[in-house]
């Protein structure tokens, strides 16, 4: 057991919970997902991104990348969200469903990330 | 080798990414939460993208004023915190960026790549030289650029600092690494198609011989010029197959023997070398009894020369080592040594040569020598290159510094490979064929005449070789006319034919050419560019061979 194992553990599936919990969700109403959880999944990403770096196996590589395509993802609803709020001045259907299914896209990548991480922990003969 | 500079630049960022991150989160969200007033008075929630703007702004000092509504004071005392959270967790992440720069391992990494990527853009054959010092250097400024490009793999990073002050042009790509690591090698090109060979010339035996091991083994196309100080250690690389020992003590030996018994044949090789083409009176070695002082390596080599001249020597048992410790100096001539001279019959012999490792004990041998006996000829040892000033300063006869003649050898068996023939095939003549031909040269090409090495075929003599591949038959004579009047001769001596295996001395002006012929001739400047003229352009060649302007 080491510390950077564990904390870096907890970010990787909190960035996945958090991404769920604005996910979930009827896509259709956007109160039903929360701005705040939205930032608190990006930051969370970004944190499970950084602690991924320098890495050199070949599952540190994967799991880098799943983490850098959930943080596109995420920033992309995070960006339609603004762009329909400020300059479209209108968050209707279409770019609420939008914003969430991004986010969806997202969660498949740090589910696929954290059954990479389970997989190399069951593997790990300690 | 470029991922591993990406991996290093990745590791180090992680802590400021993760700084600059987290500071970022906190004060977005807490001027998210933080309720505001907008210009009318009414409540106003900042939106994430409102404070994410303002954050980004804050934080890397850029500071666009307050926005999108002037903060009231709740929302000011967060910012006042943010301003001192954020500030330093940015400027953090760019001073660990700069501090990264100078991070030496990826400056070592970079340093490798930038190495790598230089060795192989190099497209020339190119030789690797392990280890810079004097003979290397001596090597590099004659070698680099001519036909060959030069590679440095140099364990002390000092002496690469030394060479990168050099400003050699074209450049000479060096990097530090210890020369007998097969990886260092691998990395310096020795798997390259144009790698034409690998030159090591250390001083210790074992390294050399661990070198040639390893390089052979790597590639074995390669030409592995190494140097060896000991009868075993050249046989032993003879063995190896290698055909380029370099034994410098052989090279004196041999010189010793040809400068007494053919000194004709002497002056042609030392010409090979650079010297004049002319026997000096200094040069000449004297006849009668030689003295040797100083057994080493040296010292036996000259004796081995002189045995086999046959000529009457004494040779003097001298440890510099202990010789230094029991008289603290390094003065040769108290009265112990004079009496030393005295036993060694000075007085009586024509000749001293001073063989010890020290130079300044050479200096004073010879110096005390001159004092008992005048009209000595003197000859001496010279350790150290720096120290040669004063050597040429006290007017002794013969210097032999085995630096240099190493460093000439091996220049002359890579750029000059038909001089190195040509010694090879004179010292099987005698003294009055070389002294023939030392006055041949004198009378067609002048006093001091250099001597140049070209082969025929496109690259070298283009319109010659069209020539003959439309089957005309040229032989030597036809081209050594006067491309201003060809019923004039140009001063030229053809002194070696090289066809394939065969070498022809002396080749005769009758014999005709072929395609890839390669020929050392002795000339001046201005007419062996004639003679490149002549070759190189089908007009001036037509001429030459008398083909009128109208057929």
């Amino acid at each position: 057991m080491n510390m950077h194992k564990i904390i870096s553990g907890s970010f990787f599936i909190l960035a996945m919970t958090v991404n769920f919990g604005f996910f979930y969700g009827d896509p259709t109403i956007l109160i039903e997902h929360s701005s705040y959880e939205l930032f608190a999944a990006i930051v969370v990403n970004l944190i499970a991104t950084v602690l991924k770096l320098g890495d050199r196996t070949q599952l540190g590589a994967v799991l880098l990348a799943t983490s850098i395509v959930a943080d596109i993802q995420l920033i992309a609803s995070a960006t339609v969200w603004a762009f329909a709020e400020y300059i479209v001045k209108d968050v209707g259907t279409e770019a609420a469903t939008a914003i969430v299914s991004l986010s969806g896209g997202a969660l498949l990548a740090n589910i696929v990330s954290v059954i990479l991480f389970i997989a190399d922990t069951i593997k790990s003969k300690r | 080798m470029n991922e591993q500079i990406i991996w290093i630049i990745l590791k180090r960022l992680r802590t400021p990414f993760l700084v600059i991150i987290v500071t970022f989160a906190i004060s977005i969200l807490g001027l998210v939460l933080i309720p505001g007033t907008d210009g009318n008075g009414n409540p106003y929630q900042m939106t994430f993208f409102d404070a994410f703007y303002f954050v980004t702004y804050m934080a890397s000092t850029i500071g666009f004023g307050e926005a999108p509504y002037t903060f009231n004071y709740e929302q000011r005392m967060w910012v006042s915190f943010a301003i001192y959270f954020t500030v330093i967790g940015w400027f953090y992440g760019i001073g660990a960026i700069v501090s990264l720069i100078q991070d030496d391992a990826l400056r070592k990494a970079l340093s490798r790549n930038s190495f790598l990527n230089q060795v192989k853009r190099i497209n020339q054959p190119f030789y690797i030289i392990l280890g810079y010092n004097g003979i290397t250097k001596s090597i590099i400024d004659r070698l680099n650029g001519k036909d060959y490009r030069i590679v440095v793999l140099e364990k002390d990073e000092e002496k690469i600092d030394e060479l990168i002050l050099e400003n050699f042009y074209p450049n000479v790509p060096a990097f530090v690494g210890d020369a007998t690591n097969q990886k260092m090698l691998k990395i310096a090109g020795i798997h390259q198609k144009n790698c034409a060979g690998i030159i090591s010339l250390f001083g210790d035996d074992m390294v050399n011989s661990k070198i040639a091991t390893i390089s052979q083994l790597l590639n074995k196309k390669i030409d592995i010029i190494v140097k060896a100080t000991s009868k075993q250690q050249v046989e032993h690389f003879k063995s190896m197959n290698l055909k380029h020992v370099k034994n410098p003590f052989d090279i004196i030996s041999k010189r010793i023997y040809y400068g007494i018994t053919a000194p004709h044949i002497w002056l042609l090789e030392m010409w090979m070398y650079g010297h004049v083409l002319k026997l000096k009176n200094r040069d000449k070695f004297p006849k009668g009894r030689y003295i040797i002082y100083g057994n080493g390596r040296l010292g036996t080599a000259i004796e081995e020369g002189l045995k086999k001249a046959g000529v009457e020597y004494v040779i003097q048992d001298f440890d510099t080592k202990k010789y230094i410790k029991r008289k603290n100096t390094t003065i040769f001539g108290d009265e112990e040594d004079m009496a030393s001279l005295e036993k060694l019959q000075v007085k009586e012999s024509v000749c001293i040569i001073a063989a010890t490792q020290n130079d300044l004990i050479n200096l004073t041998i010879i110096n005390r020598a001159k004092q008992l006996n005048p009209d000595i000829s003197t000859m001496a040892r010279e350790n150290s290159l720096d120290d040669l000033n004063i050597f040429q300063a006290s007017k002794i006869n013969k210097i032999y510094v085995v630096e240099r003649i190493l460093a000439d050898a091996t220049y002359n068996y890579i750029a000059r490979p038909l001089a190195d023939l040509f010694i090879m095939e004179a010292r099987k003549k005698d003294d009055t064929w070389a002294e023939v031909i030392i006055n041949m040269l004198h009378n067609i090409t002048g006093k001091n005449p250099t001597y140049f090495e070209t082969k025929i075929d496109d690259a070298h003599a283009y319109a010659l070789t069209r020539k003959l591949s439309e089957g005309e038959q040229i032989t030597l004579s036809n081209l050594r006319r006067s491309r201003e009047n060809r019923e004039e001769l140009l001063h030229i001596v053809y002194l070696l034919l090289k066809r394939g295996e065969e070498i022809y001395l002396m080749p005769n002006g009758s014999m005709p050419l072929q395609l890839g012929d390669e020929l050392l001739i002795v000339s001046d400047e201005e007419n062996y560019d004639d003679f490149e003229y002549i070759v190189n352009n089908i007009y001036e060649l037509e001429y030459v061979l008398g083909f009128s302007a109208n057929s």
